[in-house]
């Protein structure tokens, strides 16, 4: 089993992923239509370009928007859970050892106790956008079961990562539990919401090019996200 | 199929067809016929396989329904944070639905939707600004209401309005004889005052080519006076064209994409004929939304742009009070507390934040002049935006909406609000009438006239 | 004279005074009366529904609506128009009241504008400020012909002009409403008095000028009136003409009371730009209009213009 899922399973996750999600960015590109978005992304590249990523970065920034900055509680769980989310998998010396045995290659590595911090703050996070999502009544009425399914395999690999961790109970069995979570999450991501992490960046520039080229952007000063 | 007599799912192409419509007083059998109006889901769903591409497609499926732009709508805010409200609910219960059930929708649904679109959204695209993944709920509302449009669920006011831009290239019924006839008219009414005012019609190749609301024609003339003399005092070479002279689009609010294209290709087709340096449009907001942001689209140019340089009047005014084509008189400058609306339409959605305000640099004492909260691209709607201002069905609705700015303009303490826009104005005006705050109203044109300083040659004789 | 006249009425009660001189004008000199009434603003942006003048209440537009007014119009004037036959018409538009009377003025090119006092409480507070300056102002402003007006009862016990009174201030345009008050006055076979006031009132900070400068000037008035009107008025005999001291506006009503005239003519000589700044204290043709005791014609630049083409 263990030959298994760090084998064959491996690698298909990561093909699937990787694969899945550039077909993604392929299909969303292709499906852009100008006359249909009245958005001329074509005649007016630096003004698009320039708008895509200021919408891309003043957005990746803690407070770096209004809105953001308007809903602190929630700028704060977000940005906890997905910087948890995004660094721990890469960055974790666990991890890297594999990518260094697989591929020949690894990135630099986090330093144990923050990976700790890091973990925990998904964890808690998590069930804070849980219960964001239970108490307010404009984020009940939107949240479908769809909603915590895709929490739920979102932090699956860092509850069992923690649980291996720890060495809580039977090390090996969970050990197993964790690489499953972790590549279905890889393998569901392209087919799910969590396309996300590559369509943010297609949504995010998209509309910061309508910005950018047709509302304003060539026209002064630019929006102030 | 059934189809009703006057609410059915062909557009309005005729005058007879449009009096039909405006002799049902008040759409009482409009709205009946719609009723039993069918849907016609399997061209619904063929639509929606047509034109809704990556982008809309997207929005609908990454939103992670987290709700952080409840806040950022105010009809959310006005109706005490109805959870119905929220724009991402607005729109996945109504779009989302009809993506997900493949165009199966029935007639209720649609009422519903239809409610949804025109009363519960001004495609003001606040919200745009509010969601981290760029969603813009604005953007597909408006693309809904085509949606709705194209299968006859669509308000009574909305459906004459882009019967009105079919038939008569204009969103009331004024042909250009009339318009070129009122132009006239007022210049003769004013050229005792100003000497020298004239209006120059069809003149090729002048550097201003004036567009207008049709409204101003047919109730606000003297606003069309008003015009031509802050362009005579400027010593401005501008004329208007006979034909496509009509900025504005109430054909967009409805949805109606095909009569979008009509109307604002006879406004460009003006500009070929003419070849006027720059087209200037009165102050209105929708209407440049229409002719110089999404016109381009409607009518399939690469660019994006107008055949020419299209700016906004408060562009023109800024410019001409900078290069002091304009010049105020410093005695005469507003001297009570006065405060600025800003128009979704061209500062949201077209970068003219600071040059308003410029202008008031100009037009305001010093010390009067208070912005409101929040304000420029984060600004509220004015709560008539979309259409809602003229929808009957959902007055009580759009009075409602109206409070948010109500209480904007309260904050501010000013007695003066300055509305460069139709729209806002109308809503402005219309939240005076119900709530009796005790403000006044103004565009631009009337306050610059008193205050510009009139050039020797100008002066009446005597 | 008159052979077409524009009757602008809310068709209510404060148009009682006016109507009663419109009708009894047509009827005296046989002249078609257009009896024109303005419904209102569509309150919303493009939608059909206005707030209607004389009630106040927001109806729906539509034909039927239309021709339900005019029948109302019709009702409320019955009294007078039998005495018309076929000589009257009753139109009703949509739309701010000065400009629909003056569009309606243009396509029918009327003689005569009359109107009643002043609707101001009947008008939609909001629009307050859109019709800046009353709706008198604003068509009288800007008329191609003499606007009439009656505003007090008094002014409407009345049997056809036999005194006029014209007010001069020197100016174009009263030069203009002289020329018009001797036309009138020579085809209606009336007197005629030529009035003057010296304004005194710009002195009332704790200044006094002193009496005999104030006679120098009465003196120095009559004669420029005299060299001024007197070769208009060859071959006219039943004519005065005056000029006292005062507050102008009072002057003239009083001097109209004590010549028991039945008609003042004056200039409307305004800029309306400059008009709209102190509408509330209002030019001297509007205190006249609100304190004589009979119908006040004014006649602006552009009629005096005329008026001076056709001599
Ligand atoms: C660079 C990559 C990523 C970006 C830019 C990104 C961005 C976003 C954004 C903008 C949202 C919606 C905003 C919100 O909920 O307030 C979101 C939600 C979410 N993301 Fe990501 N994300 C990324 C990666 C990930 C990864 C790797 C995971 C999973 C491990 C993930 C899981 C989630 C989940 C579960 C939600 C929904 C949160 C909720 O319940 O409200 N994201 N992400
Ligand atoms: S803020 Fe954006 S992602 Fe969140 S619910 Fe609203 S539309 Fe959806
Ligand atoms: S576009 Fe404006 S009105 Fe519509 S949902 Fe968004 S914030 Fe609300």
């Amino acid at each position: 089993m263990y030959a298994f899922l760090t084998g064959p399973m491996f690698y298909l996750s990561l093909a699937v992923f990787f694969i899945g999600l550039a077909v993604r960015v392929i299909l969303y590109i292709r499906g852009l239509d100008w006359k249909l978005d009245r958005v001329a992304y074509r005649a007016h590249p630096k003004a698009g370009l320039k708008g895509a990523l200021r919408s891309i970065g003043y957005w990746l920034v803690p407070f770096g928007t209004r809105s953001w900055r308007v809903q602190p509680f929630m700028t704060v769980i977000f940005f906890v859970f997905h910087i948890g989310a995004v660094i721990v998998p890469l960055f974790l010396l666990a991890h890297n050892m594999i990518l260094k045995e697989k591929f020949g290659f690894s990135f630099f590595t986090l330093n144990p106790t923050l990976a700790d911090v890091l973990t925990w703050g998904v964890l808690i996070s998590a069930i804070l956008l849980v219960l964001r999502r239970i108490a307010l009544p404009e984020v009940r009425i939107l949240t479908t079961g769809y909603d915590y399914f895709i929490l739920a395999i979102s932090v699956a690999p860092f509850v069992t990562g923690l649980i291996c961790r720890y060495h809580v109970g039977d090390y090996s069995a969970w050990l197993l539990v964790h690489i499953a979570a972790g590549e279905l999450l890889l393998i569901l991501a392209p087919f799910t919401k969590l396309s996300h992490i590559v369509l943010y960046f297609m949504s995010r520039g998209q509309l910061g090019m309508d910005f950018g080229i047709k509302r304003g952007g060539m026209n002064g000063k630019p929006i102030s996200w | 199929m059934p189809e009703g007599t006057l609410c059915n799912k062909q557009p309005i192409d005729t005058d007879e067809q449009l009096k039909a419509l405006l002799g049902d007083k008040g759409g009482k059998v409009y709205y009946e016929e719609m009723k039993l109006l069918e849907v016609d889901q399997e061209k619904l769903q063929d639509t929606i396989r047509k034109t809704m591409k990556s982008r809309i497609k997207t929005w609908l499926k990454i939103c992670a329904h987290c709700g952080m732009c409840a806040d950022s709508c105010f009809l959310y805010r006005i109706n005490d944070c109805d959870p119905k409200q929220v724009p991402a609910y607005k729109v996945q219960s109504t779009l989302g639905e009809m993506v997900r059930k493949k165009g199966r929708v029935d007639n209720a649904f649609m009422h519903m939707a239809m409610e949804t679109a025109w009363a519960k959204c001004t495609c003001c695209n606040r919200c745009a600004m509010y969601c981290p993944h760029g969603i813009d709920m604005g953007v597909m509302v408006g693309y809904m209401r085509g949606l709705l449009y194209q299968q006859g669920f669509v308000p009574w006011e909305m459906k004459i309005g882009a019967g009105m831009h079919r038939v008569y290239r204009a969103q009331m019924d004024v042909t250009p004889e009339e318009f070129v006839d009122t132009f006239q008219w007022m210049v003769e009414e004013y050229e005792e005052e100003y000497a020298g005012l004239t209006v120059p019609v069809d003149k090729e190749g002048a550097d201003i080519m004036y567009t207008v609301n049709a409204r101003e024609v047919k109730h606000y003339p003297e606003d069309l006076a008003e015009a031509a003399i802050l362009f005579t005092i400027a010593g401005e070479d501008w004329t208007i064209p006979s034909s496509g002279w009509e900025l504005t689009s109430l054909a967009m609010f409805a949805g109606d994409w095909e009569a979008c294209r009509m109307q604002v290709e006879s406004v460009y087709d003006a500009m070929e004929r003419l070849k006027p340096k720059r087209m200037i449009g009165t102050e209105c907001g929708h209407a440049h939304r229409a002719t110089v942001i999404e016109g381009p689209y409607w009518a399939g140019r690469p660019d994006g742009k107008p055949p020419v340089e299209s700016i906004h009047y408060v562009e023109w005014v800024a410019e001409a009070l900078r290069t002091g084509k304009l010049k105020i008189d410093p005695e005469k400058r507003i001297k009570k507390p006065v405060t600025l609306q800003d128009s979704c339409n061209y500062i949201r959605n077209h970068g003219l934040k600071e040059i308003t305000r410029e202008i008031m640099s100009y037009m305001v004492e010093p010390g009067y002049f208070f912005d409101m909260a929040p304000n420029k691209e984060h600004n509220y709607c004015c709560g008539g935006g979309g259409g809602f201002n003229g929808i009957g069905l959902y007055r009580p609705q759009r009075n409602k909406a109206l409070i948010t700015k109500r209480d904007q303009i309260l904050g501010t303490g000013a007695d003066l609000v300055i509305a460069p826009c139709h729209n806002c104005w109308d809503a402005i005006r219309d939240l005076e009438e119900e709530y009796e705050i005790g403000i006044s109203w103004s565009f631009l044109k009337p306050l610059l006239i008193d205050m510009v300083i009139v050039p020797e040659h100008m002066k009446p004789e005597e | 004279m008159f052979n077409k006249i524009l009757f602008a009425t809310s068709a209510t009660e404060a148009c009682d005074h006016a109507a009663r001189v419109a009708f009894a004008m047509a009827e005296k000199y046989n002249a078609h009366l257009e009896i024109f009434h303005v419904l209102g603003l569509p309150t919303r942006a493009y939608s059909q529904v206005v707030i209607e003048v004389k009630t106040r209440e927001r109806i729906e537009i539509d034909e039927g609506y239309c021709d339900w007014v005019k029948e109302e119009v019709r009702m409320y004037y019955e009294r007078f128009l039998e005495k018309l036959g076929d000589r009257y018409a009753i139109e009703v538009a949509i739309g701010v009241t000065h400009r629909e009377i003056l569009r309606t003025a243009r396509n029918t090119n009327p003689d005569l504008i009359v109107m009643g006092g002043s609707t101001h409480h009947l008008e939609d507070s909001a629009y307050r400020q859109l019709i800046t300056g009353s709706t008198f102002q604003r068509v009288s402003g800007a008329a191609h012909c003499p606007v009439l007006v009656v505003t007090r009862p008094a002014a409407s016990f009345w049997g056809g002009f036999s005194k006029i009174v014209v007010g001069t201030d020197f100016s174009e345009s009263a030069d203009a409403a002289v020329d018009y008050g001797i036309k009138l006055a020579r085809s209606l076979d009336c007197e005629l008095s030529l009035f003057h006031a010296v304004d005194i009132s710009g002195l009332a900070m704790g200044q006094v000028m002193i009496q005999d400068d104030i006679e120098e000037k009465l003196r120095v008035a009559r004669k420029k009136m005299r060299y001024r009107y007197l070769p208009k008025l060859e071959g006219f005999t039943d004519y005065s003409i005056d000029a006292w001291e005062g507050i102008p506006y009072m002057e003239i009503v009083k001097y109209t009371r004590e010549k028991q005239a039945d008609l003042v003519i004056m200039a409307h000589h305004a800029r309306r730009f400059e008009e709209k700044k102190d509408a509330r204290m209002g030019s001297n043709l509007e205190q006249v209009i609100v304190r004589a005791g009979c119908p006040v014609l004014s006649i602006n630049r552009t009629v005096g213009r005329q008026v001076d083409a056709e001599k």
